[in-house]
């Protein structure tokens, strides 16, 4: 959120920009929040301080800017900051190792897995949602944050306050997770790959 | 020629460049690229075999994450909570 305040909005424009521009957001935040905490309860509790916060910060908004961008790069710190500290499940990896390990801009792009595209398309039940939420949160963020939310590297890189090659490391790494773990799931559904081979 | 590989064109079976050319796809899939991206896809698509590949399936992927991903119900109390705590606010 910007320290420069730009202006001070009415209460009638604050109610519009309210109305308008932040409440149409509210399924996407929800489900964010969702996948974020894996609990119904907490899930509220973030969306809700999330919109009170931005309710009063709200002379910070710029009309015209992305509202969601906005209200998602309040709710991922409110995450970090308030939720993160106080939850029960610890983060499966620390955000530091993350930091370290995962942040290289070199990515190899020649992994990939055996992984075919019928394979993908025939899991109809929860496998491509329990392999979302299996992936660290980092990892999950980005791919919730690029291909369910259909932010731009440079939304999700201001969301996220990392440079845009991290942006597009991270997403890559993070969709070789994504797929590794699909790939188990078509094994056990009986698809052959690489490795029965 | 069998018919599936009649189907498949002269593709490519390896790609030489295979980091630059999955890097180029994915960022195209992701909206990225959008001056040449149609070219580029249709030209990478007919000739190499292992960005054909991997083009369809990251775009499988993406395409099955937004139709199972995205489908959690907002609780219906949440709305009016909000609203209430911002009348609070006020």
């Amino acid at each position: 959120m910007s320290e420069v305040q730009r202006k001070k909005y009415s209460d009638q424009e604050k109610n519009n920009i309210f109305d308008n521009e932040f409440m149409p957001h509210i399924d996407s935040m929800y489900n964010f929040a969702y996948r974020l905490t894996f609990d119904e309860d907490d899930a509220k509790d973030l969306v809700q301080d999330t919109y009170l916060k931005a309710y009063r910060f709200i002379n910070s908004f710029e009309q015209g800017t992305n509202a969601k961008a906005w209200l998602f790069r309040i709710l991922k710190n409110s995450f970090i900051n308030d939720y993160r500290k106080k939850s029960k499940q610890p983060a499966k990896v620390d955000y530091q190792d993350v930091e370290t390990y995962y942040n290289s801009e070199d990515v190899d792009y020649s992994i990939t897995t055996d992984l075919r595209v019928d394979a993908v398309k025939d899991m109809i039940g929860d496998e491509i949602s329990n392999a979302l939420n299996s992936l660290a949160v980092d990892f999950r963020t980005v791919i919730i944050l690029c291909d369910l939310e259909g932010f731009t590297y440079e939304e999700m890189a201001k969301i996220l306050d990392i440079p845009i090659g991290t942006v597009r490391s991270r997403l890559h790494r993070a969709r070789n997770l994504l797929k590794d773990k699909l790939r188990s799931y078509a094994q056990n559904m009986g698809y052959k790959t690489d490795e029965d081979e | 020629m069998d018919k599936k590989s009649a189907a498949s064109g002269e593709k490519k079976l390896s790609c030489e460049d295979v980091s630059k050319c999955f890097q180029l796809l994915e960022s195209i899939l992701d909206g990225e690229h959008t001056a040449n991206s149609k070219e580029v896809i249709d030209e990478k698509l007919a000739k190499c075999a292992p960005c054909f590949q991997h083009y369809h399936l990251e775009q499988a992927i993406r395409e099955v994450l937004k139709t199972k991903c995205t489908k959690q119900s907002t609780p219906a109390e949440l709305v009016a909570n909000i609203r209430e705590k911002i009348q609070e606010l006020k």
